[in-house]
């Protein structure tokens, strides 16, 4: 029967060019498709790596004020960490987590480089942000006195600088600078859940410095706007010239994720549309030849096929066909993988090919069965008689 | 072998209806050959249709080789239609798409855990034997003369060695000599013990067959053994 499929389907090799290429092309639909579908999934997936409600970020402008900058902030920082309502705090950079800016460095140790995020913190960053250590410890002031100045990084630095090394106690090159690597956490997205996690340095914050002037709290829950307000009235009660701003970091968060969804959105509902077209084209194909064959359908039921075998044959042939185009697609897409094309992980490209053979089975299956079944049930002297 | 009691067949189209058989009693016992004949349009066609169950009588009770067929389902249709029947179209009906050979061959597909490749090869290279056609196995239908298509439709008529073979004016589109050479290979099969049913538009092909049954207006009008061949 197998046989017979494929002298079938090689004899009407010309008739059936379009239909590989019908399925072709929606192969190649689906696969883009399910690339960024299973990219984003699998980004968001991945762990945030520290939490972020009840944080806020406070970010302090000294404006025209150049006094004794760095003192103000220090008493600034001392009244915010007197607050009842604020747990913990920690100065840090102006790219708090979801905020718009970024700022990223080239990262060296031995050979290996790495293109990292770089965050300035102070010792109490990973406990207002709650983030879990995979390894070593966040840095403390008394390390600031060290040959090095102190860093952590995350998994994914760890991974592009130093392997399978052992990276505690080693030193990387950033910038002109030179760190000493005291812990390692595990992720770090800073711009929020879509995103996927990215090499990432903390750097340990020089307190008397006048820049990075903002400060993340975490307050107690239920702590409210008026606390805001009364925060912001009195840095600018020490700091007369100075403005605060504050931004709750769910919302800022939130404003991140609006960014991310909308290409998303775009993208799904033109791969819906296209999606949907491929299909009602692909059914649209196959209902006409397979109509177009009812007189072929009662010969062969008027020779002893079964109603489900005919559905069979045009599910077999279906299939037949199905696997030339999703081998011509998978030459093309298989590209994607081996040429690195985006940069994405293998196991993204895998995963996407995967389903999309699974949908273009399983639609070309659908598009089969029920033109066949539908044909099949018609008496077979009737579909003799119309040819 | 074929018993037909009551046949009643009626064409239902939106605007309407035909009484293509009305209340017909047909018994046809095995290794006969039997040739109807009526005038266009009265039900022949219909009659051999319901034979071959290839439809359905609106009412009435079809027996094939014993077996009372009006409850039977796809299933057991599929089977008695490859294994006891063989059917020839007067349009042929090949698939041009398939060698002559695997044309022949179609019906020994669709036999359960039956002959292997190779033996059902065989089977279709002997039918197209008896066919006098071993020679045109590999063309194609479109490669072929009416006489010869109407001998690769008769070889997958009994491909699969069935006790009845149907046949709709076999020879309608074919000239006179042609036509008797089919009509003796039809012969030759009723020698060989198939039970024959043949509608045909020629009186002198009918005349070669064992008992004339006669058709009018979707009734039967006639029904003669003729003596000289029986
Ligand atoms: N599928 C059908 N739908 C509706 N009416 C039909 C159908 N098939 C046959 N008929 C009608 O049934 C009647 C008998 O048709 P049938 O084909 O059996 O005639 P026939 O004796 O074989 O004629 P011919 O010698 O021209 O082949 C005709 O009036 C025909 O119009
Ligand atoms: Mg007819």
């Amino acid at each position: 029967m197998i046989r017979h499929l494929f002298k079938l389907i090689w004899n009407k090799k010309k008739a059936h060019t379009l239909l590989i290429i019908e399925i072709w092309a929606s192969f190649l639909v689906l696969f883009g498709l399910s690339s960024l579908i299973v990219f984003n999934v699998s980004n968001y997936n991945q762990p945030l790596g520290f939490t972020y409600e009840n944080v806020w970020a406070i970010d302090l402008r000294n404006n025209q004020d150049t006094v004794a900058v760095t003192a103000k902030m220090q008493t600034i920082m001392q009244r915010i960490r007197s607050y009842a309502e604020v747990e913990s705090a920690s100065r840090m950079s102006s790219n708090y987590p979801f905020s718009a800016s970024t700022m990223n460095n080239n990262a060296t140790h031995d050979k290996a480089t790495a293109m990292a995020y770089l965050f300035v913190a102070d010792g109490d960053f990973a406990k207002t942000l709650q983030m879990p250590l995979t390894a070593g410890r966040w840095y403390t002031p008394a390390d600031s006195i060290g040959k090095f100045r102190p860093v952590v990084i995350n998994q994914l630095a760890k991974d592009e600088l130093f392997g399978n090394e052992d990276p505690l106690g080693k030193v990387i090159t950033s910038g002109d600078g030179q760190y000493k690597v005291m812990g390692v956490v595990e992720t770090f997205k800073s711009k929020g859940e879509f995103q996927g996690d990215k090499p990432t340095i903390f750097e340990q914050l020089n307190e008397n410095a006048p820049w990075d002037k903002t400060v993340l709290i975490r307050v107690k829950p239920g702590t409210d706007a008026v606390f805001e307000a009364k925060l912001v009235k009195d840095i600018t009660s020490m700091a007369p010239e100075w403005g605060a701003e504050v931004t709750y970091l769910t919302d800022s968060r939130q404003n991140q994720h609006n960014l991310a969804l909308v290409p998303v959105t775009i993208f799904l509902i033109i791969c819906g549309f296209l999606l949907i077209n491929v299909a009602l084209g692909l059914f649209g194909i196959l209902n006409v030849s397979i109509a177009r064959r009812r007189g072929e359908i009662g010969l062969r039921r008027a020779l002893g096929a079964t109603e489900s075998s005919i559905s069979w044959h045009f599910v077999g042939e279906m299939w037949v066909l199905a696997t030339f185009a999703v081998v011509l697609g998978l030459i093309l897409a298989g590209q994607f993988p081996l040429m690195n094309v985006f940069d994405l992980d293998t196991g993204v490209y895998l995963k996407a090919i995967l389903i999309s053979v699974v949908v273009v089975y399983a639609i070309v299956t659908l598009c089969a069965v029920y033109p066949s079944r539908q044909a099949a049930t018609v008496q077979p002297a009737v579909a003799l008689h119309e040819e | 072998m074929i018993n037909l009691q009551n046949i009643e067949k009626v064409y239902r189209t939106s605007t309407i209806e035909t009484l293509a058989l009305n209340n017909i009693n047909l018994h046809i016992r095995t290794g006969e050959f039997v040739s109807i004949m009526g005038p266009s349009g009265c039900g022949k066609s219909t009659l051999l249709n319901l034979m071959g169950l290839l439809d359905a009588p609106s009412a009435g009770r079809v027996e094939i080789g014993g077996e009372t067929v009006t409850q039977y389902r796809d299933k057991e249709l599929a089977r008695l239609r490859n294994q006891k029947i063989g059917f020839i179209f007067q349009s042929f009906h090949l698939i041009n798409d398939l060698s002559v050979l695997d044309n022949v061959e179609i019906p020994l597909l669709y036999r359960k855990g039956d002959a292997s490749g190779p033996s059902r090869r065989q089977l279709a290279r002997e039918a197209l034997e008896k066919v006098g056609l071993s020679n045109r196995m590999n063309h194609f239908p479109n490669q072929l003369s009416g006489g010869q298509k109407q001998r690769v439709a008769i070889a997958r008529a009994i491909v699969g060695q069935p006790s009845i073979i149907l046949a709709d004016e076999p020879t309608g589109n074919l000239d006179s000599a042609m036509g008797n050479e089919i009509m003796s290979i039809l012969q030759q099969l009723n020698a060989d013990g198939a039970t024959i049913v043949m509608v045909t538009h020629d009186e002198t092909m009918a005349k070669k067959t064992h008992r004339l049954v006669r058709l009018f207006d979707g009734a039967m009008v006639g029904d003669s053994v003729l003596m000289s061949n029986a």
